[in-house]
């Protein structure tokens, strides 16, 4: 059925979204009503916008009247910077003290073809703080452009070059010690 | 003068193209230099691209059951002739 197709592709998506504001289930309850309130409203899409950045925006503005109904408040560290990991490895000078040893040689696909690096990869894409992980997600898996990130997610546009800049470096950490040690 | 940890904080700025022509250039210069920096823009961009390539969010089999019963009742809903509207 064309709905169970569009269910699997747009689904991550719209949870990526939904997670930047809620907890997982609530996330996961939204994106549900977000589904059946498509049915009802596929006849008002019209084409302006991409149907994904249709339904994230649908799910987003589902999410903040939530928010808003429940008077909470999405809790964010924008604060720029270095994570802790990467920062150490510069000395007082402000040069490296232990500069990256290995160069990513491979291509991002032939990296993905080692399973055990994709698990690896999920695992802490999982363990990311939900406002990064939604903004990776949607920039970088979901390749929206940054305005519309801004725009779904709520978010200014230095914010969210923290949240990708943040993101990025803790999955570069992870990808450099797994080349490293070829462990997770 | 940039130093490769002013570097390593706009790195991302850099990959994406989000810098002013002055700071660019001055990264740009830097790259020239530093052989470390180099290693690490290129692996920080590679690093994106996996992102890029990777299939985000697998999604469990028990909410995409509920999705498609849901989906399926309103669809129901939607076309039954005896509904009341």
């Amino acid at each position: 059925m064309a709905y169970q197709k569009a269910v699997r592709e747009y689904s991550p998506g719209m949870l990526a979204v939904a997670r930047f504001y809620l907890d997982h289930s609530s996330a996961e309850e939204v994106v549900q009503d977000c589904w059946v309130t498509v049915i009802d409203a596929i006849h008002k899409f019209e084409g302006r916008s991409g149907l994904k950045t249709w339904l994230h925006r649908i799910v987003a503005n589902r999410c903040k009247n939530k928010l808003r109904a429940s008077k909470r408040e999405v809790a964010t560290d924008f604060s720029e910077g270095l994570e802790p990991d990467l920062a150490e490895r510069f000395n007082a000078t402000g040069r490296w003290d232990l500069p990256p040893k290995l160069q990513f040689h491979d291509s991002a696909d032939t990296l993905l073809e080692n399973g055990a690096l994709s698990d690896c990869l999920d695992k802490h894409l999982s363990a990311l703080p939900e406002t990064q992980r939604s903004a990776l997600m949607l920039y970088e898996a979901h390749q929206h452009k940054s305005e519309e990130v801004c725009n779904i997610l709520d978010v200014s546009a230095s914010n969210l070059r923290v949240l990708l800049h943040r993101g990025r470096q803790k999955i570069f950490l992870m990808v450099e010690a797994f080349q490293e040690t070829g462990e997770c | 003068m940039l130093m490769c940890r002013d570097l390593a904080v706009i790195a991302s700025d850099y990959i994406d193209g989000e810098l002013s022509g002055r700071q660019s250039l001055s990264v740009k210069m830097h790259l020239m230099m530093c052989r470390d920096c180099r290693t690490f823009i290129g692996n920080l961009r590679a690093t994106t691209d996996l992102m890029k390539g990777h299939s985000s969010g697998k999604l469990n089999e028990a909410f995409l059951q509920r999705v498609d019963e849901r989906v399926a009742e309103a669809l129901r809903t939607k076309t039954s002739p005896n509904k009341d509207k």
